[in-house]
């Protein structure tokens, strides 16, 4: 009992401390998103552009993509680290489980990202050989 | 919020509008010279090292807001 209150506690407070702020962030940004594609579309239009086409598929795409996101992943993730490991526990000296939680929690999210990225990526193709596909306009 | 004095906040909410005014300064194309951030984030992707400084931010950002803290999503 005391148990479930505390749950709920933790997160109604998450939900105002975490998810408050990250949607505010988030709309945010996509309206200064939507606002700059609106504006180059239109500077596009009036200067008889041709849209950007889809990224080209293919077993040597996939290959190249692979290569790219596994080089950036790991430099990202070892940067990352570095940073963390030089800054908490060289400059701050904080202790705790901190760097193992960084280790796993930034493995857990490249986990989590890698394939839902990879998916966006092949969706994305799809839909952009589907518009260019002959006999579509 | 009570924790934290009402400046700190009120820092990082001018940080975030300046970074908006600046955005939105570039995309008006009222100034010719203003880069946009796309345009900035692309010239330092272009290089690996800022491609993995980039990402290291993301990681970042992520494992502080969705990660840590979070039991319910990834309960041990």
């Amino acid at each position: 009992m005391i148990r479930a209150a505390a749950d709920a506690a933790l997160s109604s407070s998450l939900v105002k401390s975490d998810l408050v702020p990250i949607a505010t962030g988030y709309v945010l940004v996509m309206a200064a998103l939507a606002a700059g594609l609106l504006l180059r579309r239109g500077a596009d239009q009036g200067r008889g552009a041709e849209p950007a086409g889809g990224p080209q598929p293919g077993a040597v795409g996939w290959l190249r993509l692979a290569g790219h996101l596994a080089e950036t992943f790991a430099g990202g993730y070892l940067v990352l680290m570095v940073v963390i490991v030089a800054y908490y526990f060289g400059l701050v000296r904080y202790g705790g489980n901190f760097l193992e939680s960084a280790f796993s929690g930034c493995a857990e999210l490249l986990g989590i990202a890698a394939p839902v990225f990879l998916a966006a990526t092949w969706l994305d193709g799809r839909r952009a050989r589907r518009r260019s596909a002959p006999g579509r306009r | 919020m009570a924790e934290h004095p009402v400046l700190g906040y009120l820092v990082w909410a001018v940080l975030f509008g300046a970074l908006f005014a600046w955005e939105g300064l570039a995309l008006s194309h009222i100034s010719g010279t203003v880069p946009t951030l796309s345009a900035a984030v692309h010239a330092i992707m272009r290089y690996p090292f800022g491609r993995w400084a980039l990402f290291a931010f993301w990681l970042w950002l992520g494992w502080h807001f969705f990660i840590r803290g979070w039991q319910f999503l990834l309960r041990a």
